[in-house]
């Protein structure tokens, strides 16, 4: 039979015969993996960023822009979604064998907009991050007058105790 | 849920009406002819027991379509994008992290402060209490 119930160890456990008395003797283990890897026939890559259309292998169907104005794009795209399904229905009446190419233009444009909405998560991480410390310094702030309200009025309980005293 | 949360969903929703669209459209259209050289389509012999009649469903779904799309143009429209992108959104943290030091520096000081002026308190109490116990006199 090709494998058994309890097969035994692969090869390689005799590299570490002498591990207990140097354990320099043994292999060392492999370096960690950078870059891209496959595992499980997935895509997978150690660095934590956003892959691109063009990696993923969609055209971009709009700019190439560091400034880039994310709501109109996002119109467009949302009506030129609409003017493909009606051009899909259309070409379903006439001429039925080209659907393939309309269906893949329409998926092309909801890949660009979820693609375009994920891009906006950088920039909703660091607006989040700027409310929270606005809220951090108003209750700073809020805090520093807490406590100089409370020094004066301490203040005044002392210098009211004082004229007491001196009128006694 | 965030607003490009809810546009995600939006898009999602197209697509679910889409493809609900095209799948009735197709499930439910009379044969059309599409060229003289082929037979004539058999004649529309369709069960007539069907709860909508064959326009309307198309028309509701072509309506809930476009609704979802002037809904996701009114989502991109509340998004609350800063002007200036990145740039200027960093330049904001690290203005902020400056005033917050500074406020920070500020409450540090106030509370230095008010723990000093409570030590007094205290001692002037202590004083006060030592001093109405001397002046008791032995009875």
């Amino acid at each position: 039979m090709a494998t058994a119930t309890y097969p035994p160890p692969p090869p390689y456990y005799r590299l570490y015969k002498d591990y207990s008395e140097n354990p320099n003797s043994a292999p060392e283990p492999p370096p960690p993996i950078e870059g891209t890897y496959v595992c499980f026939g997935g895509n997978y890559t150690t660095e934590d960023v956003l892959p691109s259309l063009e990696e993923q292998g969609v055209p971009q169907l709009y700019p190439k822009d560091s400034n880039l104005d994310y709501k109109n794009e996002l119109r467009s795209l949302n009506r030129e979604l609409q003017l493909h399904i009606l051009e899909l229905a259309d070409v379903l009446v006439d001429r039925p064998s080209q659907y393939a190419k309309r269906i893949g233009e329409i998926s092309s444009i909801f890949k660009n907009l979820h693609h375009l909405l994920n891009s906006l998560r950088p920039h909703q991480a660091r607006a989040t991050l700027i409310h929270i410390m606005e809220l951090q310094i108003q209750q700073r702030k809020q805090a520093v007058e807490d406590i100089k309200r409370r020094r004066e009025e301490a203040q005044r309980l002392l210098k009211d105790a004082y004229l007491t005293l001196d009128g006694q | 849920m965030d607003i490009i949360s809810q546009l995600q969903e939006q898009v999602n929703t197209i697509a679910a009406i889409t493809f609900n669209a095209f799948g009735t459209l197709q499930r439910d259209a009379p044969p059309v002819q599409l060229s003289p050289n082929y037979p004539e389509p058999p004649a529309t012999t369709t069960v007539t027991d069907d709860a909508t009649p064959f326009p309307e469903q198309p028309k509701q779904l072509s309506a809930g379509l476009v609704k979802a799309a002037k809904q996701f143009d009114a989502l991109v429209a509340a998004l609350p994008l800063s002007e200036g992108g990145e740039g200027a959104q960093l330049k904001r943290i690290a203005e902020l992290q400056v005033e917050n030091d500074l406020v920070g520096q500020e409450l540090q000081k106030q509370l230095e402060a008010a723990e000093k002026e409570l030590k007094q308190v205290q001692e002037l109490f202590g004083q006060a209490a030592d001093n109405c116990l001397n002046m008791k006199k032995p009875e």
